[in-house]
């Protein structure tokens, strides 16, 4: 245990930094509060409802997804550092795991279990060629105040 | 290579000299911690301003190097106050989960020594054997993916407690982010201990000691590319920065933290800046080893072998301090979906076909099968795989345009 002696006395070190920095701005921050500056912050408009305790089913899905790649390489690690000992059998072991789990994350993606947000297609701008036509420039498209870049005969009018 | 993994001067009797060094030692890891994180963000505000055609700090000591420090005291003086709609202890607790796991990462790194001849880089201070880093433990890497997950929860819990609705899609979004890109880092590590054949940070500089044997050669640059890309978005960076995007989520996971719990916060994100570029050259560019093509080295004259050690690190850590800088006034910021899809769709499948081709010709080298052989049947499988995962996209598409018309 020795090895991890050093590693807790840095981290003793690192909390005491963040204490000792949080006790002097204790002592020496101003302390005026109020309502709004308490509320949450939302832009300067004063929150209506709650805060959201729910959010979206995909970010559970992306954990749980985690979960067993996680697996996956808890696996691979001792495979990788103890490769020379298990040769071929280790190999196909390791083969047989990854192509179950391979299987079941294409079916997963097939699933539609790591989409997100709404489907992006790319428009077909053929029908709005004149608006994205290249002619239309500022000189061709915004009417100047003064003279500044109009044809010549367009002065008496 | 069990020797390899361990500190020799903790190994046996704790007596007074080697209990001084130690001390020695975490004191000048906390200390350049420190002052490498102020002068990284000092770094990082000036190299952009360049960048943009700015001056960047400059009125705070010479070139503005001391702005960090003012920002610091400044933040010292600033009301440090709990929302009413926070949950008081976790909030409290959160920047500490943040800042810890942080520094914890300087102490497995090889921060110097001789590996050259297959010295191990140990070095000789007052008498005792040492290393020029502060703990060897033999699950080494282990410990900073561990430390990187910890830290996951400090942002995660930091989003949650503070009781508003930004915060909390910043952090979720953050966690997911962090979570999947954990995956492909992991996995693109894996590659790296296959070559090394251990966890030990020092037995994996020790396994790099020609050009040829570092690991960005020797597992083919792709594991190399993935963890680079894996690690940004690890540490919530540009173009990977979507935990911060001001015009969805105001501040993201901190909006509602302010003064000195807001600056942990904001030291925590540059030390990982640093130490996860530490971490990259240890893993895939020799740590402190010097270049050497064969059987000529690249050395510095006049300098012992254990202090090159630590130029040759601090040099290559610069390039990756620079590569962060450079990517963040380069880059623009990724859509999520975006984002999620490449790291599931794109890292994650790549990095574990890879790491078992790279497992197969191990194997078929050590059997006398044909490497040829094994490449040929490798791309075939890779060929099957494609085909099947791209039918998988394309049925989650006829799904979703089936389910919105």
């Amino acid at each position: 245990m020795g090895q991890y002696l050093p590693i807790i006395v840095l981290a003793v070190l690192a909390a005491l930094f963040g204490v000792m920095t949080l006790a002097a701005s204790h002592l020496l921050a101003p302390r005026r509060p109020s309502d709004a500056k308490e509320a949450p912050y939302e832009c300067g408009i004063v929150p209506s409802r709650e805060p959201p305790e729910r959010f979206p089913v995909n970010f559970y899905i992306v954990a749980m997804l985690f979960i067993m790649f996680d697996i996956e390489i808890i696996f691979l690690y001792p495979y990788a550092i103890g490769r020379e000992n298990l040769g071929v059998y280790g190999f196909v072991a390791i083969m047989i795991f990854s192509v179950l789990f391979f299987l079941t994350f294409v079916y997963e993606v097939a699933r539609g279990g790591l989409d997100w947000g709404p489907v992006h297609r790319s428009r077909d701008l053929s029908a709005d060629a004149d608006i994205v036509s290249p002619e239309r420039t500022s000189a061709s498209t915004v009417r100047h105040v003064g003279l500044d870049g109009r044809p010549a005969g367009e002065e008496a009018a | 290579m069990t020797i390899l993994a361990i500190d020799p001067l903790l190994d046996g009797d704790l007596l007074w000299t080697p209990i001084i060094i130690v001390a020695l030692k975490v004191l000048v890891i906390f200390v350049v911690g420190l002052v490498g994180t102020m002068f990284m963000v000092w770094f990082e505000r000036k190299m952009i301003a360049g960048m943009q055609n700015r001056v960047g700090p400059n009125k705070a000591g010479p070139f503005g190097m001391l702005q960090t420090l003012a920002d610091g005291m400044k933040l010292i003086f600033k009301e440090g106050f709990v929302p009413d709609r926070a949950d008081s202890l976790v909030y409290r607790l959160a920047p500490f989960l943040a800042f810890v796991p942080a520094f914890l990462v300087w102490s497995v790194l090889p921060l110097g020594g001789d590996f050259r001849d297959g010295n191990g880089g140990v070095v000789t201070w007052f008498g005792e054997e040492t290393r020029v880093q502060l703990a060897d433990p033999p699950v080494g890497i282990l410990l900073v993916l561990a430390l990187s997950s910890i830290a996951v929860y400090g942002i995660m819990l930091a989003g949650w407690s503070s009781g508003s609705k930004y915060p909390l899609l910043g952090a979720v979004r953050a966690t997911a982010q962090m979570v999947s890109y954990e995956a492909a880092l992991g996995l693109s590590l894996a590659a790296v201990l296959l070559a090394a054949g251990t966890l030990s940070t020092s037995g994996i500089v020790g396994a790099q000691s020609s050009l040829s044997d570092w690991h960005i050669v020797a597992t083919g640059v792709l594991p190399f590319v993935i963890f680079m890309i894996a690690a940004t978005a690890e540490l919530n960076r540009p173009p990977f920065d979507l935990v911060e995007a001001e015009q969805e989520l105001v501040g993201g996971f901190n909006t509602e933290y302010s003064a000195f719990r807001f600056a942990l916060f904001f030291l925590a994100e540059f030390m990982n800046v640093i130490t996860m570029s530490a971490v990259i050259v240890t893993l895939f560019l020799g740590g402190p080893q010097p270049i050497r093509f064969g059987d000529t080295t690249l050395d510095i004259p006049l300098i012992n072998n254990g202090l090159e050690g630590t130029i040759w690190f601090l040099l290559k850590v610069f390039v990756f301090l620079y590569v962060y800088v450079w990517l963040r006034g380069t880059l623009p910021r990724l859509r999520y979906d975006q984002l999620m899809d490449f790291g599931w769709k794109v890292l994650i499948p790549v990095s574990l076909g890879w790491f078992l081709l790279l497992a197969a010709l191990r194997v078929g080298d050590g059997q006398d099968w044909n490497a040829v052989a094994v490449t040929a049947v490798s791309l075939g499988v890779f060929a099957v795989s494609y085909l099947l995962f791209a039918a998988a996209t394309r049925a989650s598409e006829r799904n979703r345009e089936g389910a919105t018309s």
